[in-house]
């Protein structure tokens, strides 16, 4: 099954997109636990593509393509923004980055879901989450 | 998101329920903007019934606890779900919050320090 919606930079729109995966995911019977992580991984994505990609720029739009097929569920967001080296941001995690505000999205991307690449010069971000518990 | 406050023995107990996102955050952020005026300095969040956080919710709670901290204000975190306990275990958010698993034993540490 593939699902493909371009939307704008809206968060009401993000919680919408983000709702009707979840709602699919709770339909085929995927567990509570891994839908969190994808609940969050995708809403992650979502928002760094409108604020940090388009930055929420009203002529530019973010594309959501979700696959879920069999075991896993493939979701894909990209913007329509400058791009970024997702190598070069800070570890959140350090000591001297603790109690910075910001910088915490990709890195609970990349913790949550089970494969994460970035393509396009980082303008599209593609995660994979299996959805049976044999990939672990 | 729905925010409940209570106060006992001088700590402000807020009671979320819902998400702690985006959206939300703001609305967290105006409550304990309000006990900031007022100079409170135990502060307890019970996150029982919070079943999502995202990123902008955590930068909010740390926002919170740095602004607390300012004035020697007090913040304790009390009944996070397995998931979201989670989150701040991924990020390493759980050393620099104090995390009671029930709200009594955060109740008791408040008096104890």
């Amino acid at each position: 099954m593939v699902m493909k919606t371009t939307i704008a930079n809206d968060s009401r729109l993000l919680k919408e997109i983000s709702g009707k995966i979840i709602d699919i995911l709770k339909g085929k019977g995927v567990e509570e636990g891994i839908i969190f992580d994808i609940h969050v991984g995708l809403e992650e994505a979502l928002r760094n593509a409108m604020m940090h990609g388009n930055k929420w720029d009203p002529d530019k739009k973010v594309t959501v393509e979700t696959e879920i097929a069999g075991a896993a569920a493939i979701i894909c967001v990209e913007d329509e923004g400058n791009g970024f080296d997702p190598k070069i941001l800070p570890d959140p995690t350090l000591d001297e980055n603790l109690l910075k505000e910001s910088g915490r999205g990709v890195y609970l991307i990349r913790h949550l879901m089970d494969e994460v690449r970035y393509e396009n010069g980082g303008r599209r971000i593609i995660m994979t989450k299996y959805l049976d518990k044999k990939h672990f | 998101m729905e925010i409940k406050r209570e106060e006992s023995n001088g700590i402000v107990i807020f009671r979320v329920a819902g998400d702690i996102d985006l959206n939300t955050s703001p609305e967290l952020k105006k409550f304990f903007d309000q006990v900031i005026k007022e100079n409170k300095k135990k502060i307890l969040i019970d996150l029982k019934d919070v079943s999502y956080v995202d990123s902008s919710g955590l930068a909010t709670l740390v926002e919170i606890l740095k602004n607390l901290r300012v004035y020697g204000g007090r913040l304790k975190l009390t009944s996070l779900s397995a998931k979201v306990r989670g989150l701040f275990e991924i990020t390493r958010l759980d050393k620099l919050f104090d995390i009671s698993a029930g709200e009594e034993d955060a109740l008791s540490s408040f008096n104890e320090a």
